[in-house]
């Protein structure tokens, strides 16, 4: 039987290789010899997810690689989280992400939704193509500390606005730090709209957020 | 500064390396022109429909703005939409595909290419399109197609995210994403057929995916630069009379594959000043790329929308002055045209003033004088 030491290292690696078939048999092992959920992600999941970030921020790998370690990384949080004590769970700094309305492409928004779940986060996914008012439902629902949006296109960057807006008319806003990303985006429009801040990639974003908190 | 040459005796001056009186401008305006039709505009749906208002965009463009060129982009969902993903049409918005074809592995199998003498597809829209702008445009400007290439047009038919996680998830995926690769490959050298027959000078693909914070060499040689794929449809593109031509507007693109080794007449490129390694103008030329291909970038496309008119005239003289000097630290003529880095976005909140701005700019700072 392996030790505990083995399993976690196992875990990390299918994360970095990308195997979810494996990673999903690491997290019922660790679930099996009672070894502390939290430990598993984080010696585990989020140092596997740690080390595909800098292979990627330094063009050592790419999306696909990136895509499939999520993919790892996600197979085996739906075993473990389940299993972390309440008390704990709460702890997590809540935040809602997703793409504005009229827009699509999430490519980059799944990206970073990676990386604020490997960084401790509990990410609440809405997708795309987003109302305003989906911004703001999720939020209070959620009790979310941030709020993250991305848009690549052009036209779409003014749901960024209404979007911001709602947070304001809805009084959300004061309660949540507001990040926005995408292509077409920068720290100027990012204040123009009354937003926190911008992040040119995934890293940037975690980075910036848990400066802002 | 009155012009010395004319549009055509210009590009062709820059396409061969030779002195020019001014450098070439074409912001990247194609899908906001509509916008000119009629005094009024039309929408987009109208637009993408029918062939005669597709070209009269670029006729009343060069009417308004006197470009340089004449490139055919409509948007990056036509073979998608054409192959059977469902495509969302917005009155003011660049239409995308909200609901991929492919669900399956399976899917990437039955791809079959559309029939593109259908008047009904986009694809016979934008070849009709293409050959009546060219038809109309072509004696006074360069002009040129536009088409998705190979992988592009893959991820617009799947979804971006499945197509790169299928391509090494097993042996099975990975499989079938060349199945359906060759496929849209031949698809594609259709349309380059289609095209040659409007005569137009040149074919402009999108193979955006050649980015490095998408694809390292590796991945990008297996799924698209391969010889079975836009190798051959590059060589198509020649054996068919047109001159190849890339744009790839990506942060990071893989310029040693698409320009130095593949040695298009033009390459259109973007810049990304927030991201690290974003090759500026001055870099791309600095590091030999304007020796092989007629450079066209890379001014904000979303200066267009934000920027006020004065801004778009200092930034495109910066840029004039930029390119102006490291052209002739390397002793070249006008290898570089001043476009946006991307498509002018053609909505409704552009500046159609900022487009004549950077036009006229360029007439006026990018002499060489």
């Amino acid at each position: 039987m392996a030790n505990k030491e083995e399993i976690l290292s196992g875990l990390e690696k299918a994360v970095v290789t990308g195997k979810k078939a494996e990673s999903i048999r690491f997290a019922n092992e660790i679930l099996a010899q009672g070894i502390k959920p939290l430990d598993a992600i984080d010696a585990g999941l989020i140092k596997g997810m740690m080390v595909v970030g800098e292979k990627y921020a330094a063009h050592t790998i790419f999306l696909p690689q990136v895509l499939l370690a999520a993919d790892s990384m996600y197979g085996a949080l739906d075993i473990l989280l389940p299993h972390i004590p309440r008390e704990d769970a709460a702890k997590r700094v809540d935040m809602v992400i997703g793409v504005v309305e009229g827009d699509v492409h999430d490519i980059g928004k799944n990206i970073v939704k990676t990386m604020f779940t490997a960084a401790g986060f509990n990410v609440h996914d809405l997708g795309k193509d987003l109302p305003p008012e989906e911004f703001v439902n999720a939020s209070k629902a959620n009790n979310a500390q941030v709020v993250a949006m991305s848009t690549l296109m052009t036209p779409t960057m003014d749901s960024m606005k209404a979007s911001v807006d709602a947070l304001v008319e809805e009084g959300v806003r004061s309660q949540v730090k507001i990040i926005i990303g995408g292509a077409p985006t920068s720290q100027e429009f990012a204040e123009e709209i009354g937003a926190d801040m911008h992040a040119v990639n995934a890293q940037d974003a975690v980075a910036k957020v848990k400066a802002a908190l | 500064m009155a012009d010395k040459m004319n549009h055509i005796e210009r590009a062709m001056a820059g396409l061969t390396n030779q002195p020019v009186d001014r450098l070439l401008t074409y912001p990247l305006a194609m899908g906001v022109c509509r916008r000119l039709i009629n005094g009024t505009g039309i929408t987009y749906h109208d637009w993408v429909s029918d062939p005669k208002k597709f070209a009269q965009a670029f006729i009343d463009g060069q009417r308004r703005f006197d470009f340089d060129f004449a490139i055919g982009l409509m948007d990056l969902s036509v073979m998608a939409g054409d192959l059977g993903a469902h495509v969302r049409m917005d009155e003011q918005n660049t239409p995308f595909v909200d609901e991929p074809l492919i669900k399956d592995l399976e899917g990437y199998e039955k791809l079959e290419i559309p029939n593109i003498s259908d008047p009904k597809t986009r694809s016979n829209v934008l070849v009709e399109g293409t050959g009546m702008f060219v038809d109309a445009l072509g004696k006074e400007v360069v002009t040129a197609a536009f088409l998705e290439g190979p992988l592009l047009a893959l991820t617009q038919t799947r979804g971006a995210e499945f197509v790169f996680k299928d391509m090494y998830d097993n042996d099975s995926s990975r499989k079938a994403v060349h199945t359906a690769l060759k496929t849209i490959t031949d698809y594609d050298k259709e349309m380059v057929k289609a095209f040659a027959q409007k005569k137009p000078a040149g074919l402009v693909w999108d193979y955006l995916w050649g980015s490095y914070s998408c694809l390292g060499d590796t991945e990008y040689a297996e799924f698209e630069g391969d010889h079975k794929y836009a190798g051959c449809l590059n060589d198509l593109v020649i054996q068919e009379g047109m001159a190849n031509c890339i744009h790839n507007c990506a942060d990071l693109p893989h310029l040693d594959t698409q320009i130095k080794a593949w040695k298009p007449a033009i390459y259109s490129m973007a810049y990304y000043p927030l991201i690290p390694g974003s090759p500026s103008a001055k870099e791309v030329i600095q590091n030999g790329y304007a020796d092989v291909s007629l450079i066209g970038g890379n001014i904000d496309p979303q200066g267009f929308v934000r920027w006020k008119t004065e801004k778009m005239e200092d930034m495109t003289k910066k840029l004039c002055n930029e390119v102006i000097t490291e052209l002739k630290a390397r002793d070249l003529g006008g290898r570089y045209c001043i476009a946006s880095g991307c498509e002018v976005p053609p909505s409704l909140t552009t500046k159609l003033e900022n487009i004549q701005a950077c036009v006229d700019t360029t007439k006026k700072f990018g002499t060489f004088a």
